[in-house]
């Protein structure tokens, strides 16, 4: 701001003007809001829906559907969603859920993040070929891979295990390797080729300049890597053969038959239930993505 | 502009002896196998048995329980093309949804997440509320829900006041799933709020010093500086969305008249319904060709639009 | 500090990698199946002293798999020596499961079973013949029909066991049919007087006349049973009939129905929320009637609540027909041939059929059990839909027709690749014409079929 010396019947014009500029930003906070938070509404509305029929009795539920107020509340839905199949309650499925996605998200991120910084800074024979390679297994579905890959698991005695589910992590998965890639290569490479100079080796640079900067992309895939663990049934499916092992994810799908009684008011109980561990996740998570990185080794 | 961020030290080239740049490179392969070397290992351990024996299997008549299953060349493929009028409806149907809900999420997705991309007060809710219905997915409880609020009776109708039959509706049918499609922006949302994130601070204040406005900051600092991201967010969103399946499985079945049969879903149908394993890995194989081509076409333009930080090809 | 965060980070790894080697492997009850490098051969251990692990495989709802397990469990306390190791997953899940397992050579002992999908399944050699557990007497079937069996035979051999009988069957809301003043129709109703009576009712209330989807497949193969002649020939290889006026006539019927607003259209029933029976119109009163298989009018009748009536007939048949209605097994246990117990497995099959105590907690809910014994002892605690189910498939079982031969191996692909996508669906939405809607089935579906049986 200008500081030139005011009079005293200049002064009120210079207040008259900070006063305008405010109520513009109070108004423009205003319609922000109103915009953001209404559309916001729109979005969350299938969601809170799901959430309210979750309280619904079962006669109600298919009676009086679109009201997002049940008529008669009631916690049934979730006791008897709760207790599971047979004495194996959703507690057991929840620890195995949370086990499954809490190792397969610490191990995918690591190991793309490590493999992502290989192809990304780093010039080697064949790197185009095998970044080529990686994408193309992105695009084969995985409808058909999953007979011959059982056969494979089956002959090493993995059935039934969380073997088949975990240790394919280690390689991270493609699409967070080349997300982070993306991230690194957005980074100026002046600091990298600084500590080069200084005789750092490629391991030292990824660990001490590197990572520190991609920690909003890391949390990012942190928080894709959770999730979409958290609701894959595939594999669980396949592999995961004894109850006593299922996921939530699996234990939902085995809550509905066409052909017999569903009780639909559990489905959408657990369902509700069964969200919150991401939401959480990505609550905690997220307030790191707040804060950006700042290059302040590139002044000068 | 341009110049302010490029700043990238010239490497002290041609004084090297050759002995010292042949030693960097055959140090840079070690490390550059290394670093790759987890997803190398888990490559060639379980990946590559499984891709290698579904091309095998394209060119058979494997039916999965039947022993006796022989080898049929090109006939899968023929037939795909020739004799199979499901097949080009699948093709159709994934297409037209791609090229309408691809652009759309994306746009969603860049436009909210530079709205969340302030300090305001809430916005860590707002971000929650945005998000919230990717977490949905695929469930169970996410097809009941669409049902309902796509229903005779539902919500959409009741706000409309009109009595569609959107999902049973041959051209309508399709737009429930492309906007079940668009309301899961979250993702793509998230990836470019990280890269909103990742610009520094510094290039505003620096652009704001120099009197450039809103409208221009956006063009020369955050559309350049955001191309990475786009380009990653296009080709993972242009892979999956050509793989749609779930959403259409657990929703309309492929129903009404195929208008929402898309090519994954068909997929698995021949292969898990009509048990047809050799004909879906043909289909398969055709899909990864097409989506690889589109793939190729992108990373070709790459070139033209995408700006790194660093200096690379 | 940033040096720090690396070393932690690599901790972590580690860490995480010996974690995961830790993992829960096995959880009491359930093994490693390490079954594809067994050397075993299928040799019953029978009460050898040793424990055997049977395992159990049915797809299902929460309410079948608490109640099936509770069953297994009484199973265990009679057998010590046999732990029941046991999988379920929903309906769509379940055959994607099987066949993988299958693929893997790695399937259950016992696995259920679906009429739709027996050839295909015999046909392929995955499921083994149960007549000499029956001739020894660990199958008891002293107080099973010969028709109950009938459905689980391909060829005369046994390979699946009925769980439960079911009939196809019209419902009628009572109080509806009151309101209107109408008669209930005779068991012995046409088509002509079906359709009057729905439009009657329509008319009368200003509801549907009746919901649910008439151009099932279902519908067809009734048509052509109450003619004496069955959908597909005897090797499967093709349709099995010659005259295709009877099901036109029958389809004209039902878009004559539609277009009057007295049944669905099918871009209204795909329109439907949820898709299950609980989300039926009849449920919500929109409609006076509609038809499923009988073990679903429990799961109808809980979602409709308190208070409502219903009445149940018979399917009605064309003009001068025979009764199509057929005792249909609901769903079977079969033994595998890839079982590592058969002997057990015949045992645990024998139990559900003839436990008493077993069936109290199954309480007939896969359909009116085969035995005459069990069906004696559950009728006292029988709850008033139930009642209904056990009454009518009494009611019909001296009337019903043969059950016709099991679906032949093509008939997967049949209805969903020409039935539905280029049959009916077009004429349906009004893009083609009955008569090419017939001519297709009939080119497109020869097609399919033949090369089912590999021809």
């Amino acid at each position: 701001m200008s500081t030139s010396s005011t009079t005293t019947s200049e002064r009120p014009a210079v207040q008259t003007a900070h006063r305008s500029r405010a109520r513009n930003n109070g108004v423009r906070t205003l319609v922000y809001h109103t915009l953001v938070a209404g559309f916001g509404l729109v979005m969350i509305y299938p969601i809170l829906w799901l959430f309210a029929s979750s309280f619904k009795s079962r006669a109600e539920i298919w009676t009086n559907v679109s009201s997002l107020i049940p008529q008669e509340f009631t916690l049934m839905n979730y006791v008897n969603g709760w207790k599971g199949f047979g004495g194996i309650t959703f507690a057991t499925f929840y620890a195995n859920s949370f086990f499954y996605a809490g190792v397969a998200t610490l191990l995918t991120v690591m190991a793309s993040a490590i493999v992502a910084y290989g192809f990304a800074r780093i010039q080697f024979t064949g790197r185009r070929f095998w970044f080529a390679a990686m994408l193309t297994t992105l695009m084969l579905p995985v409808q058909v891979q999953i007979i011959p890959q059982y056969i494979v698991f089956s002959e090493l005695g993995w059935i039934n295990t969380f073997y088949p589910l975990l240790l394919p992590r280690i390689g991270g998965q493609a699409f967070f390797i080349f997300m982070i890639m993306q991230f690194i290569r957005g980074i100026p490479k002046d600091l990298d080729e600084a500590a080069e100079m200084d005789g750092c080796g490629k391991g030292s640079i990824f660990f001490r300049i590197i990572l520190p900067q991609i920690v909003p992309a890391m949390i990012t895939a942190a928080i894709f890597a959770f999730y979409w663990t958290w609701e894959d049934f595939l594999t669980p499916l396949i592999y995961l053969n004894a109850p006593t092992l299922y996921t939530v994810s699996l234990a939902l799908r085995a809550f509905a038959d066409p052909s017999g009684t569903t009780d639909w008011g559990a489905i959408f109980a657990m369902s509700s239930l069964s969200l919150a561990p991401v939401f959480v996740i990505f609550v905690l998570f997220q307030r790191f993505l707040v804060e950006g990185i700042s290059t302040t080794g590139l002044k000068g | 502009m341009n110049e302010a961020i490029s700043v990238s030290a010239q490497p002290a080239s041609g004084t090297k002896p050759a002995k010292r740049r042949k030693a960097k490179y055959r140090h840079d392969n070690l490390m550059g196998y290394l670093f790759i070397s987890p997803w190398l290992v888990a490559f060639l351990a379980f990946t590559l048995l499984p891709i290698a024996a579904s091309l095998f299997l394209a060119f058979t008549n494997y039916d999965v329980l039947n022993p006796n299953w022989k080898w049929v060349g090109l006939q899968n493929f023929e037939r795909m093309f020739t004799r199979d009028p499901r097949y080009i409806k699948s093709l159709q149907a994934t297409f037209y949804y791609a090229f309408i809900a691809i652009p759309l999420r994306l746009i969603f997705a860049l436009g909210v997440a530079m709205l969340l991309n302030t300090h305001r007060r809430g916005v860590s809710g707002y971000r929650a509320a945005y998000y919230a219905p990717s977490i949905i997915g695929g469930s169970v409880a996410v097809a009941v829900m669409w049902r309902e609020i796509f229903g005779t009776d539902g919500l959409i109708n009741a706000i409309l006041g009109t009595q569609v039959a959107w999902l049973g509706n041959p051209t309508t049918a399709i737009w429930t799933l492309i906007i079940l499609a668009v309301w899961q922006f979250g993702s793509p949302m998230l990836i470019f709020l990280a890269g909103l994130k990742q610009i520094p601070r510094e290039f505003y204040e620096a652009a704001s010093i120099d009197g450039a406005n809103g409208g221009r900051q956006f063009w020369h600092i955050t559309l350049p500086l955001l191309t990475p991201i786009i380009f990653f967010n296009l080709v993972m969103q242009l892979i999956s969305g050509f793989m749609v399946f779930t959403q259409a499985f657990i929703i309309t079945g492929g129903a009404p008249l195929d208008t929402t049969l898309f090519y994954a879903l068909y997929l698995y149908q021949r292969a898990f319904v009509s048990l047809q394993m050799g004909y879906a890995s043909a289909m398969a194989w055709v899909l990864l060709a097409i989506i690889a081509i589109m793939t190729a076409v992108v990373f070709r333009s790459s070139s033209y639009w995408v700006f790194y930080g660093s200096q690379e090809e | 500090m940033r040096s720090r965060l690396s070393v932690f980070a690599m901790l972590l790894l580690v860490a995480v990698l010996v974690l995961s080697a830790c993992a829960p492997a096995a959880a009491p009850g359930a093994a490693p199946a390490a079954e594809g490098e067994s050397t075993e051969a299928a040799a019953p251990a029978a009460d050898s002293g040793e424990k055997i692990e049977l395992r159990v495989a049915w797809w299902g709802s929460q309410d079948r798999h608490d109640r099936t397990i509770a069953a297994i469990e009484q199973f265990e306390a009679l057998h010590p020596n046999i732990d029941v190791v046991y999988e379920f997953a929903g309906w769509a899940d379940y055959w994607t499961l099987m066949t993988t397992q299958a693929a893997g050579g790695n399937l259950p002992d016992v696995m259920q079973q679906d009429y739709a999908r027996l050839e295909e399944w015999v046909s392929r050699g995955l499921l083994s013949p149960l007549d000499d557990f029956a001739a020894d007497g660990t199958l008891n079937f002293a107080n099973v029909s010969e028709s109950a069996l009938a459905g689980g035979r391909l060829d005369g051999v046994l390979y699946a066991v009925n769980l439960g009988t079911n009939s196809m069957m019209v419902v009628i809301d009572a109080d509806k049919l009151a309101e209107a003043g109408m008669e209930t129709p005779s068991p012995e109703w046409t088509f002509a007087e079906f359709e009057q009576f729905a439009t009657e009712l329509h008319d009368k209330l200003g509801i549907l006349g009746i919901s649910s989807d008439l151009s099932n497949e279902q519908l067809w193969k009734n048509t052509y049973l109450s003619l004496g002649e069955w959908v597909y020939n005897e090797d499967g290889s093709a349709l099995g009939y010659e005259d295709d006026q009877p099901f036109i006539d029958y389809l004209n019927m039902v878009k004559r129905m539609q277009d009057a607003g007295v049944a669905e259209t099918r871009e209204q029933i795909l329109a439907q929320a949820g898709g299950s029976v609980e989300t039926n119109l009849i449920v919500t009163e929109q409609a006076a009637a509609t038809y499923f298989w009988s073990n679903q009018i429990v799961a109808m009748s809980n979602a409709a609540g308190e208070g409502r009536n219903f009445i149940l007939v018979p399917m009605p048949r064309p003009d001068g027909g025979a009764s199509a209605n057929y005792l249909k097994p609901s769903q079977f246990f079969s033994l595998t041939s890839q079982a590592k117990h058969p002997q057990e497995a015949a045992m645990f099959i024998d139990f559900i059929t003839n436990d008493i105590e077993a069936n109290k907690v199954l309480m007939a809910e896969r359909g009116v059990p085969i035995s005459s014994e069990v069906r004696a002892a559950l009728e006292p605690l029988l709850n008033t839909p139930q009642r209904l189910m056990f009454d009518y498939i009494a009611s019909i079982e001296s009337t019903a027709s043969p059950i016709p031969p099991a679906d032949v191996a093509g008939h997967a692909n049949f209805i969903n690749n020409v039935y539905w996508p280029l049959a009916l669906d077009p004429f349906l939405f009004g893009q083609q014409s009955v008569e090419d809607a017939m001519r297709i089935l009939r080119e497109e579906g020869n097609i399919v079929l033949a090369e089912a049986v590999g021809q």
